[in-house]
């Protein structure tokens, strides 16, 4: 089922507008709600060869995607079609956080953001080599856990003082529990096997103020991708990511002693909801130095992650300016003291 | 080639500006013990005027292997008074090193300027620095090594340590490399990114909370040690040694530092 969206004036091909937030045609410009945009005009056309090929009703074409790829455009016409049947039933999301920065604005972000690393080579980015930008609606488990801990530690409270000859040192030993109620909300996890799980952990946060009930026209204009692991595959990976939390909090509870020793930390967490989401990427694709540079950024707050190349020259400078800077601060000290310069 | 000639020219000039002066040279090394070869008190003439010069007191090096039955300290006293030592006038700035091979003593000492700012204790670091030399017989060494360090500590103010850390050249570079090598290291770290969620980010401040605790008393266990006893100030090392200053018969008054070799 390829779903298409067309331009109730003029028949045009219509697309999600970061700015509006509504469907705009490029054609006649005319932007319509994507809560009331009339039922008529969404095309559904169900083809007899389904989950092989999809056409394009525009064209005719034959749209070029792979097994995960639930919203694409064609590549011969240009217009953005949804695959409706990759997103039914069980693999259909629940929320969806839409775009918020556009191709351009992201162009321009990613080239200053390369331009303004303090390590990156000079020529990194001045050049027009950005390979590759796409915007793409990247699937997250947003799960909800709830985490009950009883932790069982033996703290000791050391106090020193001193009588005659002697020094004492007395140590006064405490049993301690703890019995502890941790909820966690919407933690995003990455469900694509494309995308790598560091760098997605590193887009966080998303503004979840702006996430959305779900609907197909958000993805108009834009690749989406579906799942390729389900909730319970990747609740593991999910606990991972908030034990360190836990055991800070842990941390924070018992205050007040000298040595803590942990006998016993019961960590039990359970997931309360999980919600199949949409969140937005830009991913670009860049050659520098005869190597591909991955970057990847939020499509809502702007924050740009990846691996840019360093300069050996620029480290060099970096390390010698401070190094120097601290050598002559530390001469200056020593002089001020009285010290003398040698 | 005008580059050249005016170079040339530069030279000439300053050659004419500076004559070299044909004073008469001040003695400073007496090496009446006959520990050093001739070229040996040449370098250390040469190297006691630089320094002597820089710090206006005179470094003066004297060995002896006869005493004529005087305390070496009385020995470098009367040898101040007689010959008059002193960068600025007779009687004046000096820092004396006396080697008395007779006893294997030695003894240094500073008078007025070097008074002030080699005081005993700095005194007693230098001595513990260049000892080692004299007991292995590397005499010309040692000599030197007071020059430098007795220049060094002069520069000084005088109510500083001189041994402290933060005046170390060596501790100087390393705390410079190892700060520069963090900071490089932390931006190169983060150029691809910073993890920006944190503890709070996905908590739900108002169901998370402590629903139980405890904290039970147990017990008490006191362990006792005998306090550190605070009286034994080492000197001089495995030396021996220590010993003040004290007043020539002339009326100079001196810092002073003895020890064994």
């Amino acid at each position: 089922m390829v779903i298409h969206y067309k331009c109730p004036n003029c028949g045009g091909d219509m697309a999600y507008d970061t700015e509006s937030g509504k469907l705009y045609c490029d054609s006649c410009g005319r932007e319509d709600n994507i809560e009331n945009f009339p039922e008529e005009n969404i095309q559904a056309y169900f083809s007899e060869e389904d989950g092989k090929e999809y056409h394009c009703k525009n064209c005719g074409a034959v749209i070029m995607t792979d097994k995960d790829t639930t919203a694409t455009t064609c590549s011969f016409c240009g217009a953005g079609v949804v695959l409706g049947d990759r997103l039914s039933g069980k693999m259909a999301p629940a929320k969806v956080i839409p775009f918020k920065i556009s191709k351009e604005e992201a162009m321009k972000a990613f080239k200053s953001w390369a331009r303004n690393g303090l390590l990156t080579p000079k020529g990194f980015m001045t050049a027009d080599r950005i390979k590759n930008i796409t915007g793409i609606y990247v699937p997250f488990w947003l799960y909800d856990l709830n985490s009950r801990v009883r932790v069982n530690a033996t703290c000791t409270k050391v106090r020193t003082y001193t009588r005659g000859d002697y020094i004492y040192t007395e140590t006064r030993y405490y049993d301690v529990y703890r019995d502890i109620n941790l909820d966690y909300v919407k933690l995003p996890v990455d469900a694509s096997e494309k995308m790598n799980d560091e760098l997605m952990d590193k887009l966080e946060p998303y503004n979840y103020r702006e996430l959305k009930e779900f609907k197909t026209p958000y993805l108009a204009g834009y690749i989406a991708e579906k799942y390729n692991y389900d909730e319970k595959e990747l609740l593991p990976r999910a606990k991972s990511k908030i034990e360190q939390y836990i055991h800070s909090y842990i941390d924070s509870t018992i205050t007040g002693y000298s040595t803590v020793r942990y006998n016993s930390k019961n960590i039990d967490t359970r997931k309360v909801n999980a919600y199949y989401t949409l969140l937005p990427v830009w991913m670009v694709y860049y050659d520098y130095d005869r190597k591909e540079h991955t970057f990847a950024m939020n499509g809502q707050t702007g924050k740009v992650v990846g691996t840019p190349p360093i300069s050996y020259g620029k480290v060099a400078a970096w390390f010698s300016g401070i190094a120097g800077g601290v050598f002559v601060f530390l001469k200056i000290i020593a002089l001020a003291m009285g010290g003398g310069l040698w | 080639m005008r580059k050249k000639i005016i170079l040339i020219l530069i030279l000439i000039f300053s050659i004419g500006l500076n004559p070299i002066e044909a004073t008469p040279q001040k003695q400073r090394v007496y090496d009446y013990a006959n520990l050093l070869e001739s070229s040996e008190i040449e370098e250390l003439e040469a190297m006691a005027e630089k320094y002597s010069i820089k710090r206006e007191t005179d470094f003066v090096i004297l060995t002896t292997d006869n005493t004529n039955g005087k305390d070496v300290v009385k020995y470098m006293e009367d040898f101040y008074d007689n010959m008059a030592l002193g960068y600025n006038k007779p009687h004046g700035n000096t820092a004396i090193i006396t080697i008395d091979m007779q006893h294997r003593e030695v003894y240094l000492a500073g008078f007025y300027k070097a008074e002030t700012y080699l005081s005993d204790y700095r005194l007693d670091l230098i001595r513990d620095k260049i000892t080692p030399y004299l007991s292995n017989g590397d005499y010309y060494k040692a000599f030197s090594k007071f020059i430098k360090l007795g220049y060094k500590y002069m520069g000084m103010e005088p109510n500083v340590d001189p041994d402290n850390i933060l005046f170390n050249l060596w501790f100087q570079i390393v705390v410079s490399l190892v700060i520069a090598g963090i900071i490089v290291g932390a931006m190169a770290y983060n150029s691809g990114g910073r993890v920006t969620v944190s503890q709070g980010t996905y908590m739900d401040f108002s169901n998370s909370k402590v629903i139980n605790r405890r904290d039970n008393y147990l017990r008490t266990s006191v362990t006792k040690t005998r306090k550190p006893s605070n009286n034994n100030k080492s000197s001089g090392g495995g030396f021996g040694g220590g010993g003040g200053g004290g007043t020539t018969s002339g009326g100079h008054s001196h810092s002073g530092s003895r020890g064994s070799f």
